[in-house]
């Protein structure tokens, strides 16, 4: 794993920031916000934990299979989506990441858009 | 400002959550800021389990009979987001009067960094699996390679150093006509014909606590008596030999391709260490190596061919017969003995 962005920017030490910073903007949102208002909060945190490390290449890897089977029952459409895309990208910058990073990062999350968003066109 | 009014002022602008209520009745004589916000602005009269829900009411007055302090926590919903607040409950006295001092703490963020740890654990110890797994794998890989004593050595120091062996027993065989058969059946049919061979082959020389060291095309080497010393590596290899050839027979019975064997013995010093660095082999070198390769060349088919000096170690096990006195490349002149089971169904003599 070595060269991932998970390494470069100091591994779990600065996902674990992101995770809580991006978790609180999340909620925030009046956008997306409610997805989170019955998830159980310990849940949460552990999906996000995971999540935010397999972008960025850390030591867990989600399958396409599994974020379907995980979001398919919440009707998330593409504006929650472009939403939480954006909220993150903030995230990192707000985190130092630098812009090359912040756009890979956001490349592989939308290279999954279509296992996340489940209506709308 | 009097000091009743700062301790006032302190009370309603700190971060905790703070209640003042009667003990009897348990209504509230005073609350602050954080405290209306978690838990509403409460009514008057209202008491302080109804503005707090969810506290364990049962365990909460038989904590207060006993004067003893509560602890609890609380989930509550601020807008969105769940906060998990801790709340302490103690009695104290004004004058006469018993009063309960609610202390409220937002205990969010630690709930949180905890779920966030253990997140964290379980993929550390996931991917601690895995490596384990992945070491697992590359150590059976070595130990293919390598027997366990040297591959020890080998992970402990990082080299091999070649060591020798003095009193050690080789068993080789050769195939005949593999070469004819290779070259006129599928590649395919071939290897899964040796394959199934070798691996029968591999199954004796562990039973006889041999160590097999290499096969080369359709050749096939096993030594006794190292690394780990033992008295019986003659008897080891020549019990491995004569299974060989009665595996091949009985396997011709039934398959379609007829394999037959040349086998020779070989016994003396042997030096073992690992050839290479990018490409680990362990390999065996010496005379009794060299020894065994001719012998194994001037057998007839199905036969074992052995010096005399191991006569007197097989003699009581195995049948042995003259192969008279050969002159042999590398070695000089050599007095050879024929090699047999006992086996009263082999037919290989």
């Amino acid at each position: 794993m070595a060269g991932t962005i998970y390494e470069k920017y100091g591994g779990f030490k600065t996902v674990s920031r992101i995770v809580m910073a991006f978790y609180d903007k999340a909620l925030d949102s009046d956008q997306i916000g409610d997805y989170f208002v019955d998830v159980d909060l310990s849940q949460l945190i552990d999906h996000q934990t995971k999540f935010i490390s397999s972008l960025l290449g850390g030591p867990v890897s989600f399958s396409d299979d599994q974020l379907h089977r995980v979001h398919r029952q919440l009707e998330i459409c593409h504006a929650d989506f472009d939403e939480m895309v954006s909220l993150l990208a903030g995230t990192l910058v707000d985190h130092g990441m630098a812009r090359d990073d912040v756009e890979t990062v956001i490349g592989e999350i939308e290279a999954r858009r279509k296992m996340i968003v489940s209506i709308g066109s | 400002m009097s000091i009743a009014e700062i301790n006032e002022q302190l009370l309603r602008s700190i971060g905790v959550g703070v209640a003042i209520a009667r003990m009897p009745g348990m209504e509230f004589i005073f609350y602050n800021e954080p405290f209306a916000k978690w838990f509403g602005e409460p009514v008057s009269g209202s008491t302080l389990t109804e503005v707090i829900e969810g506290l364990d009411q049962d365990n909460l007055a038989s904590v207060l009979e006993n004067g003893q302090p509560f602890n609890g926590e609380v989930q509550i919903k601020l807008k969105r987001r769940s906060l998990v607040i801790a709340v302490s409950i103690s009695v104290t006295k004004n004058g006469f009067e018993p009063l309960l001092v609610v202390e409220c703490q937002n205990i969010t963020r630690v709930r949180e960094l905890e779920g966030m740890i253990d997140s964290y654990s379980s993929m550390v110890e996931r991917n601690t699996r895995q490596l384990e797994r992945e070491k697992e794998r590359v150590e059976r890989l070595l130990l293919n390679l390598m027997p366990r004593s040297v591959y020890e050595e080998f992970k402990t120091f990082g080299v091999v150093t070649p060591q020798l062996y003095e009193n050690v027993s080789v068993v080789m065989l050769d195939l005949i006509d593999f070469t004819k058969f290779a070259a006129c059946t599928d590649p395919t049919v071939t290897l899964s014909e040796l394959n199934d061979i070798f691996t029968a082959f591999d199954r004796i020389v562990e039973q006889f606590g041999c160590e097999r060291i290499k096969t080369i095309g359709d050749a096939y080497l096993a030594v006794s008596g190292m690394p780990i010393a033992t008295p019986d590596h003659a008897r080891s290899v020549a019990n491995c030999a004569v299974r060989f050839l009665r595996f091949l027979d009985r396997r011709n019975q039934s398959y379609q391709h007829k394999w037959q064997a040349r086998i020779g013995l070989g016994t003396g010093s042997v030096v073992g260490s690992v050839v290479g660095i990018q490409k680990y082999v362990y390999d065996v070198f010496g005379p009794s190596v060299n020894m065994a390769s001719r012998l194994q060349m001037m057998a007839e088919p199905m036969t074992i061919v052995a010096p005399t000096e191991m006569t007197y170690d097989l003699i009581d096990e195995f049948r042995l017969g003259d192969f008279g006195t050969h002159d042999i490349k590398g070695l000089g002149e050599m007095k050879l003995v024929t090699v047999a089971s006992n086996f009263r169904s082999a037919k290989a003599v």
